[in-house]
């Protein structure tokens, strides 16, 4: 009778254990899934004389702002892939800053000049899939009393690791005019150049993916292309515009040209390349980008704001700006869009119906040419 | 264009022979990718990229855009000011913060509103 007593004692407090140890799983699992379900998008961006702010876009609040140690010029920011460390160009296109976003941590500092050699970098910033890796273009010219040696242009490997007073831990010969750059899923980084090329940082290998200027479109021009923005990391691709004599016949009579604008656009996931036309050129604009999950839809920027169908290649909406702005950035399911650049303000659109939201004013001075990020975070990894 | 003007000083004539190079050398037919080394008739662009000092960029300004009017320029003018300063995008207009005059916007961050303060720059004496 004591032993069946003690079997059943046994099996209810074993039950009651079960209960427990599953109630604990389970509302492990439930906080661990609205955790995960509470995923925000974020953006980071710098502004004058050396801020770089973290900003939560659910509520356009900025949650920090960290002061970083030089003059941030020109301000081009890029994450790392696992979003907790933003890479920054800065130091009038000299220096390389890696900052951790959840508590404002120097991780990274490299200055590219160095002796009587200065090196500048014209946009030219991408992090390795590991984020062990950060890759630049060096762009040196030696300064003598008497002349100037404009010497080779190198793509740059840096190790992360290294820390503050980086210096490169290898460099390969590439090609000159260098400005933005992306790294794709496989390795691979792509550069925009005359064309757009990828190249292996194992072994300097190069590729010529997209032929722009050195290739032959029948029945086109040159493009023409102007990037220093390095957008498209919420689509996870690398993308810059171009316009481009569309001649009539084989004459190729410039003045019955249409000139159009296009994309020169690298799946980085897959490594996939698109050149595509998507209107005529009636506007200037500096920056454009597909609209997350709507890839017939493309809107560009500068002093207007256009909303084009990609394959009808025409406007379907367009308005004038209140000032100019040069940087496009989407929320990551391409509902609002966000232009920044110029002054020290993000204004906040309604990417369907272009109504303005918000503007979220950045503490301090003019963005001028800096390239902000947008990017999404489960909140609970976010430091508030 | 090219047709109707002369070469009469040497500079001219180095533009000159410079176009005639790239006309030759333009040979590429419909749909061939080629590579940028093998375009013999696109000369390496080295000045630009050197920036050392400032471009070569001559392109029309803050006065007309590429249409030849007034619409596509940056609006207003002060919200382009330090984009074109900082890379040294206009050097007629604008001094070159990226090299030779880094400090001209020190502790004016608000072009919008610091414009005023911005100075003229010249070139100093050698010493």
């Amino acid at each position: 009778m004591k032993t069946l007593q003690y079997l059943k004692r046994h099996i209810v407090s074993s039950l009651l254990i079960l209960l427990s140890l599953s109630m604990t799983l389970a509302e492990a699992y439930a906080a661990n899934v609205a955790a995960n379900d509470d995923v925000r998008d974020y953006m980071v961006v710098v502004n004058r004389p050396n801020n770089m702010h973290f900003v939560d876009l659910t509520t356009d609040k900025i949650i920090r702002t960290c002061k970083l140690p030089s003059n941030l010029l020109i301000g081009t920011v890029v994450m790392s892939r696992d979003r907790k460390t933003a890479f920054v160009l800065a130091g009038r296109f000299d220096r390389i800053f890696g900052v951790k976003i959840n508590n404002c941590e120097l991780i990274f500092d490299a200055q590219l000049s160095y002796d009587n050699v200065r090196v500048k970098s014209i946009g030219s910033i991408a992090v390795s899939n590991d984020g062990k890796e950060v890759y630049t273009i060096h762009n040196p010219t030696r300064i003598m009393n008497d002349h100037y040696e404009v010497m080779d242009t190198k793509f740059a490997v840096y190790r992360v690791e290294d820390g503050l007073g980086a210096k490169p831990a290898k460099t390969y010969p590439i090609h000159r005019q260098i400005n933005i750059m992306a790294t794709g899923n496989d390795g691979r980084v792509y550069l925009s150049g005359p064309d757009v090329y990828a190249i292996d940082p194992t072994n300097g290998q190069i590729e010529t993916v997209i032929a722009s200027l050195n290739g032959n479109r029948k029945g086109y021009g040159q493009p023409d292309v102007l990037t220093i923005w390095p957008l498209g990391q919420i689509n996870n691709d690398f993308i810059r515009m171009y316009t481009v004599p569309k001649f009539i016949d084989e004459t190729k009579n410039p003045d019955t040209a249409t000139y159009m604008w296009g994309y020169e656009r690298v799946d980085l996931s897959t490594g996939n390349t698109e050149v595509k036309d998507f209107g005529p050129v009636e506007q200037v604009f500096f920056t454009g980008m597909l609209r997350p999950n709507h890839p017939d839809e493309f809107y560009a920027v500068l002093t207007q704001l256009r909303r084009y169908k990609v394959s009808e290649e025409k406007a379907i909406r367009s308005i004038d700006l209140e000032r100019t702005y040069y940087c496009i950035n989407f929320s990551s399911d391409g509902s609002k869009l966000y232009l920044g650049g110029t002054y020290n303000d993000i204004a906040v659109y309604d990417a369907e119906t272009f109504t303005k939201l918000n503007n979220i004013v950045l503490p301090g001075g003019d963005m001028s040419l800096g390239t902000f990020q947008v990017f999404s975070l489960p909140k609970a990894q976010v430091v508030y | 264009m090219m047709k109707h003007l002369k070469a009469i000083n040497k500079k001219a004539q180095l533009l000159d022979a410079a176009v005639k190079k790239t006309d030759n050398g333009s040979n590429a037919t419909n749909n061939e990718i080629v590579d940028a080394n093998a375009s013999a008739g696109l000369e390496e662009v080295v000045a630009m990229q050197s920036v050392v000092g400032c471009t070569a960029t001559t392109d029309p300004g803050w006065e007309v855009d590429v249409f030849g009017g007034v619409a596509g320029l940056c609006q207003p003018m002060e919200s382009d000011l330090y984009g074109c300063a900082d890379p040294c995008w206009w050097p007629a207009q604008v001094p070159d913060i990226m090299n030779t005059y880094p400090d001209w916007a020190k502790d004016k961050g608000s072009a919008e509103h610091d414009w005023r303060k911005l100075g003229d720059v010249f070139p100093k004496d050698k010493e």
